[in-house]
């Protein structure tokens, strides 16, 4: 039996780090989604990003240029869904879907023809914050970590303000509650609905070089396990605002580490499916709770979510 | 009297001064060589009914519609307004009557969307402030951090309000306001209008209500058909003389309307009360008869509780108190089946959504009533044959004009999809016997002239085989035509029944506008 | 003259104009000229990486050609036609069910809890084995699939949420069940079930080999074609699909249609998920279905909703699985290849999907 604490300090650790690699899929999510386009294709722009990492990685040894095509890799999946939502209108669930198989389907295949499948990469070294990574448990696990984490709760404040405190903000907002609106306004509706589209791939794209770079640092294939998929619940968890999405980030990356945390105390992997099933459901209440006629409001989507605009229909 | 406002010299003494406004949609001419004009600290009302021309002006006034030709001055200086863009640079802002808000957003975030400044960071406590001091100015009591949501409809309607006047307008045209408004908002919606006139700034006021004109204007233009009918100032205005002005015309019969001794009571309607759906109330204490092979027209502005008595009377919604009865079986609160296998033909308002599915040919519309019984369908299967069957006999009597039976029926006309809405409800539940009571809602709006002429031969003809038929329009011709008794609705109310020998502008004016009359017994 | 960049290319510069209606011909030439587009993009990207376009395209037609690939390709089609069945359902009345994975999921549980009490507790007898399961994984599946049609329906939940997060509570309590008290003994601690006893398999298709699921799967698009089209279920689920406020005046109950449909849709997954236990992999293990109930999903809208399309379309999907094993033997490239392929007609169809609404007008040019 493991010191308790220990054990704390390494459910904790795992959480700060799945959980990042959620919140910033999530992160992008939540603009996307607060313009109105539903991007289903996060778990490929992930994939790709992750192996587009590593490979720049064998290739170039420079972590900077790693997490730049990652990016870009997430960049130009997006603009693919983009193109297909926004101009062309199509149904945003198939095309979501079309992005998430063409995301595995080409790291799958990159990755094996490069060759490169279980061949380790040095990862990202940790960079801790003096003075608070000492903190007894907290510690090691938020301030001892490396650059992109770091990033991460930067922008997490940084877009909650965007989001809330500027007019593109606002603006992005109104475009997607009542794109009709924003249009007679003024608002380049299409314009903001890219913008965000490609902020959600871009940090897709960044969210997959963080498993990579950060904490798998050798390539197989499928080992995003479906993190996209977990970040657009995380999204709707956390009420599409990047505050708590922080918060649901660590949740849901917290009960990851469950199974690990039972067996090391000493009980069987069992129940703790039924743990991981908590945020699934919490989720789900939050859905519920939007019916309700006072919370409605405060926990709803955005009205325009999933519906392409067009100014003449 | 035509009202020929002088042409003033001094052209600074006017807001807003607009010339000889010429409008034309296809088939109406909505303004007719229009003059208008605003002065400073003035509240202008623009009373008519339905489809005269007062929003059209207003319109063209905010940039929303380009005139044919005339011309617009806006504080002295002759200008083009191309959009709703240019007309709030000029300090003109319009209050619609469907508001425009986005709900989560809050007040503030509201007024201030859509502004240039500031371009980056918003400073929402500074624009929270000056909504403050604006709401204070005016008394238009509003939280500005409050969420859209959380408001009332008539608090929303400061919001509207507020946004107008944070932009610095000092032309304010309301489109009728109080339709949603409960009498205390109301009252302070008029104190703030009056704030504002008394600082200098000029409101249009377009409404139906003559209550309204003569508390809260200084003075009225009346609009008729597209052409100004009278300018005058509002004190010592006679309201009977307006109402008339309102709706004066001559009254032309429609030549298949013989005179028919009145049936039993087919449609009883006694003591409904019913809300709508922003939870004010619709109708109060609204009771009517309606007998075998007479036609009753309502009458009314748009918005005074036509489409909920409809609503209810169909099925389609719940009315919070009254019985309504169909052929002596009641139907009060029951599902919308029940109604109409009870005998009830409902003509909706909205022809292409609800009455009739674009996306599905037109043997499948005929049937969407009629496909849950026999012979269209035994224990769950459809048969499509008889349906087809069905169909091609009713295109041919109410000579619809499709390629065939199987043609989708966005392909339709208007006229020829209204004709198989018809042809649908006028064939009743089994698509044999004729319905008991025909319930239609604007059944010739939007219509071209052959097919209104159709709509209403139809309608005619059915009332001469002994249907009850309740006729909802804005068309206040065609009701007079139609109808055997006229009934006016106001605020939920039913202001009078109006026998068809005393069919007479001044009284119809009158109710429409919010003034009872004399109320034909029953 | 302007040039035109994405960013200057708004709505002033190109009119679009509303098709009124599209010959079938065009129609089939803006799908298979979307087909053939994907087809060279993904042979130049072939090229590019070095690999012979034409040796992968052999591989893939190698699904359908050769027998023992035959059968396989007919095994992994049968789920994803019952699923996309479903989904065909669902979808006409646009009610996007995400969760066919769930309800697949739901199915497989229910199947794999029959065997096992079958050869734990109560032997069943062996004839009713296998129609036991069918019921079991139709009702499990169906009362899944209700669930958030009722949420819908009652409670305005949107239903692509709703769904996507019930999929991962089936898969959780699945792993759990077979990481825990169904777990085959025999197997060491690796999460499966109990292999499938012989009457609890679906037999093959005598000749050609593959599961019979799929033979079901194909009288299951026959009867679902039927209610779409002759019942009066059909006709209520096609008017409500296309305007809910008709459907509303015409007298139809919005919940009853909806929890009807999804009854049917979810229980169509649910056989989906028991054909990948008897018809495949004869247990249960974690990850059994490989995302089929997404796949599904393309499946159905490729079929253009139309229940017998889709067993074409289930078929040539199912090849495609296949074809991905094929080129890793053969050409050491990842399974996940034909997976670009499948993306690239999609998106290519997509693509096409909006030509055929909309014709394109720059500035007055046709």
């Amino acid at each position: 039996m493991m010191d308790p604490s220990v054990i704390a300090q390494t459910m904790l650790v795992i959480a700060v780090e799945e959980g990042t690699v959620l919140l910033l899929a999530a992160l992008g999510e939540i603009y996307a989604e607060r313009s109105g386009v539903l991007n289903l294709g996060v778990e490929g722009m992930m994939a790709f990003g992750a192996l587009m990492a590593i490979l720049t990685m064998m290739a170039t040894s420079s972590y900077v240029l790693a997490v730049l095509v990652a990016v870009a890799a997430g960049l130009s999946l997006s603009l693919v869904h983009a193109v297909l939502s926004i101009h062309l209108r199509t149904n945003q669930i198939v095309s979501g879907l079309a992005i998430t198989i063409l995301g595995l389907g080409l790291s799958g295949f990159l990755g094996r023809r490069e060759g490169i499948i279980g061949r380790p990469i040095v990862a990202l070294p940790d960079v801790s914050v003096p003075g608070l990574s000492a903190i007894p448990v907290i510690g090691p696990a938020f301030f001892d970590q490396n650059l992109i984490v770091y990033f991460a709760y930067a922008l997490v404040a940084a877009m909650w303000f965007l989001l809330f405190r500027t007019r593109l903000g606002l603006n992005i907002r109104t475009v997607g509650e009542n794109p009709a609106m924003a249009d007679s306004l003024g608002v380049n509706v299409y314009g903001i609905r890219y913008l965000c589209t490609l902020v959600g791939g871009a940090l897709a794209g960044l969210s997959g070089a963080l498993i990579t770079l950060g904490y798998y640092p050798a390539w197989t294939e499928g080992m995003t396990l479906g993190r996209g998929w977990i970040a657009i619940g995380l999204v709707i968890l956390a009420t599409w605002n990047p505050s708590r999405a922080l918060l649901g980030a660590f949740l849901f990356g917290g009960v990851t580490a469950l199974p690990n945390a039972f067996m090391s105390v000493g009980y069987q992997q069992i129940p703790s499916s039924f743990l991981q099933m908590l945020p699934y459901a919490l989720t789900l209440l939050v859905l519920a709770a939007a019916s309700i006629r006072g919370l409605r409001k405060k926990v709803a989507p955005p009205a325009a979510l999933g519906l392409p605009y067009s100014r003449e229909e | 009297m035509e009202g020929n406002p002088r042409v003033d010299s001094s052209l600074g003494d006017y807001l807003v001064e607009l010339r000889g406004i010429v409008k034309q949609f296809p088939g109406v001419l909505a303004n007719d060589h229009v003059d208008f004009q605003l002065r400073r600290g003035e509240i202008h009302a623009l009373l008519g009914e339905n489809g005269a021309g007062k929003t059209t002006l207003m319109n063209v006034l905010y940039g929303i519609i380009k005139p044919d030709s005339g011309e617009s001055y806006v504080k002295g200086r002759k200008v083009h307004i191309r959009s709703p863009k240019d007309a709030i640079a000029l300090g003109i802002g319009m209050v619609h009557q469907h508001m425009k808000v986005v709900e989560p957003h809050t007040v503030v975030e509201n007024v201030i969307l859509g502004l240039k400044e500031p371009r980056f960071l918003l400073d929402l406590k500074e624009a929270a402030s000056k909504v403050k001091q604006i709401s204070e100015r005016y008394g238009l009591k509003v939280d500005p951090f409050a969420r859209i949501w959380q408001l009332s409809v008539g608090e929303k309607q400061r919001v509207e309000i507020l946004k107008v006047l944070y932009r610095g307008a000092d032309i304010l045209i309301m489109d009728e306001p109080t339709s949603v408004l409960t009498p205390q908002e109301t009252h302070e919606l008029f104190s703030s209008l009056k704030t504002m006139a008394a600082e200098g700034k000029g409101v249009v006021y377009i409404t139906h209500k003559l209550k309204e004109v003569f508390e809260l204007s200084d003075r009225v233009t009346v609009m008729r058909k597209g052409k100004v009918v009278i300018t005058r100032g509002t004190e010592g205005a006679d309201e009977r003389e307006l109402a008339k002005l309102m709706v004066g015309r001559e009254i032309f019969f429609h030549p298949e309307r013989t005179a028919r001794p009145p049936g039993k009571e087919m449609l009883v309607i006694e003591g409904l009360n019913a809300i709508n759906d922003k939870g004010l109330p619709a109708l109060k204490d609204v009771s009517l008869v309606v007998r075998e092979g007479q036609i009753l027209g309502i009458a009314g502005v748009a918005g005074n509780g036509q489409k909920e008595l409809a609503e209810i009377i169909a099925g389609m919604r719940k009315c919070t108190s009254g019985r309504v009865s169909i052929g002596g079986a009641d139907v009060t609160n029951k599902p919308s089946k029940f109604v109409f296998e009870k005998g009830l033909a409902y003509i909706p308002e909205e022809r292409i959504g609800v009455g009739a599915v674009p996306t599905l040919n037109v043997a499948e519309n005929l049937a969407v009533k009629s496909y849950r019984y026999r012979p269209f369908s035994n224990r769950g299967l459809l048969n499509r044959e008889k349906m087809a069957a069905s169909a091609s006999e009713l295109v041919k009597r109410f000579d619809i004009a499709a390629p065939s039976v199987e043609t989708p029926a966005l392909f339709l006309s208007g006229g020829n999809i209204q004709k198989v809405v018809l042809a649908r409800e006028l064939s009743g539940v089994t698509a044999t016997e004729p319905p008991k009571v025909v319930m239609a809602s604007y059944p010739t709006r939007g219509l071209d002239v052959g097919a209104t002429e159709y709509v209403q031969k139809v309608l005619l003809q059915y009332r001469n085989e002994g249907c009850a038929i309740v006729i909802i329009s804005e068309e206040l011709d065609e009701l007079l035509a139609l109808s055997d008794e006229l009934a006016v609705m106001f605020e939920g109310r039913i202001m009078g029944v109006l026998d068809r020998d005393r069919f007479d502008p001044e009284s119809i004016g009158l109710m429409m506008a919010g003034r009872a009359a004399e109320v034909k017994g029953g | 003259m302007r040039v035109a960049s994405p960013f200057n290319l708004n709505l002033k510069d190109i009119r679009l104009i509303r098709r009124s209606s599209l010959p079938r011909w065009e129609s089939i030439l803006f799908s298979l000229s979307g087909l053939v587009l994907a087809f060279v993009v993904t042979g130049v990207l072939f090229t590019i990486v070095g690999v012979d376009p034409l040796a992968a395209y052999w591989a893939i037609s190698q699904s359908f050609a050769n027998p023992i690939l035959l059968a396989s390709t007919i095994e992994r089609a049968t789920p994803l036609l019952f699923a996309a069945l479903g989904l065909v359902v669902a979808f006409r009345l646009n009610f996007w069910n995400i969760g066919a994975e769930g309800q697949l999921y739901m199915g497989a549980i229910a199947a794999t809890g029959i065997v096992t009490l079958h050869l734990t507790t109560y032997p069943f007898p062996k004839v009713i084995v296998l129609p036991l399961m069918f019921v079991t994984a139709f009702l499990l599946g169906a009362l899944y699939g209700v669930f958030p049609a009722l949420l819908r329906a009652k409670f305005q939940v949107n239903e692509i949420l709703s769904t996507l997060m019930l999929n991962y509570i089936a898969i959780l309590l699945g792993n759990y069940l077979i990481y825990g008290p169904w777990q085959d003994p025999g197997s060491h601690g690796f999460p499966n079930s109990r292999i499938y006893p012989p009457e609890a398999l679906l037999p093959s298709i005598p000749y050609i080999g593959g599961s019979s699921g799929f033979l079901i799967a194909a009288i299951a698009s026959v009867v679902v074609y039927i209610i779409m089209n002759r019942t009066t279920f059909g006709f209520e689920l096609k008017v409500t699909g296309d305007s809910v406020r008709a459907s509303r005046y015409a007298g139809m109950s919005y919940t009853r249609v909806v929890a009807l449909a999804m009854v049917l849709g979810g229980g169509l997954a649910g056989l989906a998920g028991m054909s990948f236990m008897s018809g495949i992999m004869g247990r249960m293990k974690e990850n059994f279905s490989g995302g089929a109930g997404y796949t599904a999903i393309i499946v159905a809208w490729l079929a253009g909703l139309n229940p017998l399309v889709a067993v074409m379309a289930a078929f040539l999907f199912g090849g495609l699985l296949v074809s991905g094993d094929t080129l890793q033997i053969t050409l050491n490239l990842s399974a996940s290849t034909t997976n670009i392929f499948q993306a690239l007609v999609l998106v290519f169809i997509l693509a096409s999907e909006f030509l055929k609404k909309y014709r394109i007008v720059w500035r007055g040019v046709g």
